[in-house]
């Protein structure tokens, strides 16, 4: 089942929580929705699940404008952040719950009640009330509530966030091998940036209400279109260099840095690079000065200064250096991104050119 | 294994939407409210409308239903000019301004800020007690408190009285106040000894040992930390309570009934009631009783309207969540 | 609070028992009383059953006591099931579901749940009248109800609003119509509340006097609460047996089911308001 959102907004008074979103989820994929918190994301979600109706815009399922179908009647499966599992039913009945108010048979109502469970690895869970059980399995008891009925389409709202640090690695591989085995078009939100990168076919981006892009995690990771978005992906997070273009290159901190061949417009920028793409080289571009060095066990995370700037370097265990030491940095300029410094966004820069010493 | 979804069909989104409720104006809203409504407006609605219609006219059990006249503001001004006004407008200054002061709040702050010293067991136990008034059907208590007043061999204040000397009375003739404020305010009490105490319990127990560490005193402690702390909840009551015992009296009726002689405990609402509804003076007064009612409901209307500002009962109001019904 | 140090416990304990002594005293005199010919003051004279008798015979002024009692349990039994029915379904609607007119809805409960009303029972009296519902138990129950219901919706409303959102929109994406919803999951959940709420009613109801008293007043529709007023009616009636007797006849339902569902009729007493 294909979903599609045409220019859909939401308002609620004064305040646009939806702004003009448009996207289409192939059938079968996955596609998470990152943002900070307000950025309309769990609205969004609430839009095609149903419970808000569109200020503007048409919510379609396949060929179908589902604008006006009540969220009864919309075949959709939704896990909440809280699970919001009854708690005066067994999980047994939690799991027949959708299965009841359509009078199946009791035979088959157990058999798929089952079916659901064998699946999520719960079956023990049954009998119990859902007050009895761990965190980790009453989320999957939600995930078996919403699929039970075979829905075409499975919305999920931040379904890990309740979980503490290390299920979550594991629940998350679940979901994707879960999506995958079932095959359903799923649209889930998060604003935990690893989680939506890792399991996601594709990821779309949310900022105050606009769905300012949706393309795959590695796109994302390698190619943002904006400033925003580069700030937003990755950990730690990219770093930003204030540059101006003059006519013969880069400049930073009022020294020139990198000869430019092809003419960028002039005017001031913002030189991105991530802390993989930094190194501690004796024959570096950049003077800096180490502030604090922290081990993260697999690399060491350098923080230091240069031309008043923070940086942050992911270096190598092996790189000894201290606080207050002067190293140079060598910077991997064909993974270096340019952004317009007003606007954020971005502009074509493949890292050509040669380094002024 | 790939599911096949099953999404509902056109003709079955249709079919089930086509519920009852669609073609009932209104739909569920008026399912859920609809009951409620009509009997709240039958009789709780009309009748404050009523009053104030009633009010205007010279209705009375002489005139009957279909000879009653309209007197505009006649009766207002009878009240007006009433020989009584002075006298029903003392009594009732005295017993609001008494019970309120003495009880309502005064005695519900002792007892709360004691009980709250107690264990959680014995303060159960006071608590429970100081329900008893208010749980028991007002005749009972009434028939207590007349007991307890009757003159002796009978009256227990007679006979504890008895024992220093004095001569049994019936108390209640004697002193009609004290006994009306007293058991009213038993009554009174527990609301606000209820409110207070959970005021208390919602102060951290941090703040207390905070204070004794820096060496105050158990009096200090209750001055500085619990009694600022129980700023709105002495308003909140002191202002429902103001309402209630303006308007309440059916604990006066059943004791002293305005008495003994002539309107030495008539309130303004039991005046109002006597006037419309006993057989005080043989011809009820319908009119005229509705007036002084109706003056009460004005009040009760805009004292009503005052907490919902002042005690900001519309925070509490937030959309729902769910914009589909 | 802390707990005070364990002198001032009993000093505390002290002042508290005296200050409760008119309550202590005046019921306990009232079950004694109840069991003696004659009491002077406080000390009982004579243990008899003969006071009792009401419950096999007729009172004094031809009443039946039990005929009373059946009117007083019609009306308090009849008026929790609809307070409790109609008015937790107001409450749902309140709480929970979106329509136009909601705010106002709102506003009139607050209004109205504060409101006194005793002060409309002179209109109250010519509307039933004029309906033809004087004296008859159906016209005061729906006086009572009209008149209790703002202050119960509000109290569950409050109920309701306890309950998270997130329940109600999983019920509605597995296919519940919201009167399901309601019946199906929200009852349940408040079930609790509801109980106490009824008996709260039911109290209510069975304590009333002042609405039977205008409303119903032959001698087969009254209630316990009228026949105990006409019998206690004058001041020099000293069978305080009889009387006595009969008001713990009276007052045991009130104690036994308070004494059951204490703490959340506690709640409920202040109208469930926050401090």
């Amino acid at each position: 089942m294909e979903l599609t959102l045409e220019h859909v907004s939401k308002q609620f008074g004064r305040v646009r929580a939806v702004d003009d979103v448009s996207l289409t989820i192939r059938d079968g994929e996955l596609v998470a929705l990152l943002g900070p918190s307000g950025c309309g994301k769990s609205t969004t979600l609430f839009l095609v699940a149903g419970l808000y109706r569109p200020s503007a815009g048409r919510i379609l399922f396949g060929q179908r404008v589902v604008n006006d179908v009540s969220p009864q009647s919309r075949g959709v499966g939704l896990v909440f952040q809280s699970y919001a599992l009854y708690p005066h039913l067994t999980t047994f009945e939690n799991i027949a719950f959708p299965l009841r108010v359509k009078r199946t048979s009791r035979a088959e109502v157990t058999r798929r009640v089952h079916e659901v469970a064998d699946l999520t690895g719960i079956t023990e869970c049954l009998p119990r009330p859902p007050a009895q059980l761990s965190g980790g399995q009453q989320q999957r008891v939600a995930l078996c509530r919403a699929l039970v009925k075979a829905p075409a389409i499975l919305l999920l709202d931040e379904p890990l966030s309740n979980l503490d640090a290390r299920l979550r690695e594991a629940t998350r591989a679940e979901i994707k091998r879960l999506q995958r085995e079932l095959g359903i078009t799923t649209l889930f939100v998060s604003h935990d940036q690893a989680e939506a990168l890792g399991i996601a076919d594709r990821v779309g981006i949310m900022d105050r209400g606009k769905l300012v892009v949706l393309m795959t995690p590695m796109e994302l990771y390698q190619r943002p279109p904006s400033r925003f978005v580069a700030e937003f992906i990755g950990t730690p997070p990219m770093n930003f260099m204030p540059v101006q273009v003059a006519e013969n290159g880069i400049v930073f901190d009022g020294a020139p840095l990198r000869h430019l061949p092809r003419p960028i417009p002039q005017g001031a920028y913002m030189l991105g690079v991530r802390p993989e793409h930094l190194h501690v080289a004796a024959d570096g571009t950049l003077p800096a000065l180490v502030v604090l060095v922290e081990t993260l066990g697999r690399d060491l995370l350098i923080h230091a200064t240069c031309g008043g700037v923070r940086l942050r370097i992911l270096a190598d265990p092996e790189t000894h250096v201290g606080p207050d030491d002067r190293v140079r940095l060598r910077l991997d300029w064909d993974r270096t991104h340019l952004f317009e410094a007003d606007s954020g966004r971005v502009v074509p820069f493949a890292g050509e050119g040669r380094s002024v010493q | 294994m790939r599911v096949t979804p099953e999404f509902p069909s056109g003709r079955q989104i249709a079919a089930r939407g086509a519920g009852w409720h669609r073609w009932v104006p209104g739909g569920y809203p008026a399912l859920f409210l609809g009951p409620a409504g009509m009997v709240v407006a039958a009789l709780f609605l009309a009748p404050a409308v009523l009053t104030i219609v009633i009010s205007v006219t010279n209705l009375s059990v002489a005139t009957g239903l279909s000879h009653y006249q309209w007197v505009g503001l006649g009766n207002y001004s009878q009240i007006a000019h009433s020989p009584w006004l002075g006298l029903i407008l003392r009594n009732t200054v005295i017993y609001v301004v008494c019970t309120l002061i003495l009880f309502n709040v005064g005695l519900a702050l002792v007892l709360a800020l004691l009980t709250a010293h107690l264990s959680e067991r014995a303060a159960g136990v006071f608590r429970v007690l100081w329900m008893l008034p208010r749980i028991t059907p007002s005749v009972v208590y009434a028939l207590m408190w007349r007991w307890a007043a009757a003159q002796s061999p009978y009256g227990i204040v007679s006979q504890l009285l008895g024992l220093a000397g004095v001569p049994g009375r019936n108390w209640m003739n004697v002193h009609p106040w004290a006994f009306v404020i007293s058991l009213n305010g038993f009554v009174g009490a527990s609301f606000g000894m209820i409110i207070f105490s959970s005021a208390i319990t919602a102060i951290p127990r941090d703040q207390y040992l905070a204070a004794q560490v820096d060496g105050a005193s158990a009096w200090q402690q209750v001055w500085r930390i619990t009694v600022p702390r129980l700023r709105w909840p002495i308003l909140f009551v002191t202002a429902y309570q103001t309402l209630s015992l303006l308007t309440s009296f059916e604990y006066i009726l059943l004791t002293t009934n305005g008495g003994p002689g002539f309107y030495a405990t008539e309130v303004w609402s039991l005046y109002a009631f006597h006037l419309a509804l006993s057989n005080y003076f043989g011809n009820t007064q319908f009119g005229l009783g509705a007036a002084l009612a109706a003056i009460l409901v004005v009040l009760g209307v805009g004292a009503s309207v005052c907490y919902l500002r002042l005690f900001r009962f519309s925070e509490l109001v937030s959309p729902p969540r769910i914009e589909v019904n | 609070m802390p707990v005070a140090a364990v002198r001032w416990r009993w000093t505390i304990g002290a002042v508290l028992l005296v200050l409760s002594a008119p309550i202590v005293l005046t019921y306990g005199w009232l079950v004694m009383a109840s069991f003696s010919v004659r009491t002077t003051g406080l000390v009982p004279h004579g243990f008899t059953w003969d006071n009792w008798r009401f419950l096999w015979s007729t009172l004094p002024n031809e009443a039946n006591a039990w005929v009373a009692a059946t009117n007083s349990l019609l009306f308090a039994v009849s008026l929790a099931l609809a307070e409790v029915l109609i008015g937790s379904m107001a409450a749902y609607a309140l709480s929970r579901l979106n329509f136009r007119g909601r705010g106002a809805f709102l506003a009139s409960t607050m209004v109205l749940h504060s409101f006194p009303s005793v002060t409309l029972l002179i209109a109250i009296f010519l509307i039933l009248r004029v309906l033809g519902l004087y004296d008859q138990l159906g016209g005061v129950i729906l006086v009572k109800l009209a008149l209790d219901l703002p202050l119960g919706i509000w109290i569950m409303k409050g109920f309701y609003d306890a309950v998270p959102w997130d329940i109600e929109m999983a019920a509605m994406m597995d296919g519940y119509s919201r009167l399901q919803i309601w019946w199906r999951v929200m009852l349940p959940l408040i079930s609790p509340g509801l109980f106490a709420f009824g008996i709260f009613a039911f109290l209510s109801g069975w304590n009333e006097f002042l609405l039977p008293y205008v409303l119903l007043p032959s001698q087969n529709s009254q209630t316990l609460s009228v026949l105990m007023a006409s019998l206690s009616g004058e001041e020099q009636y000293a069978d305080y047996g009889l009387v006595t007797a009969l008001s713990v006849f009276y007052i045991l339902p009130a104690v036994v089911f308070f004494a059951l569902t204490q703490k959340y009729l506690l709640r409920i007493f202040t109208g469930g308001v926050k401090a």
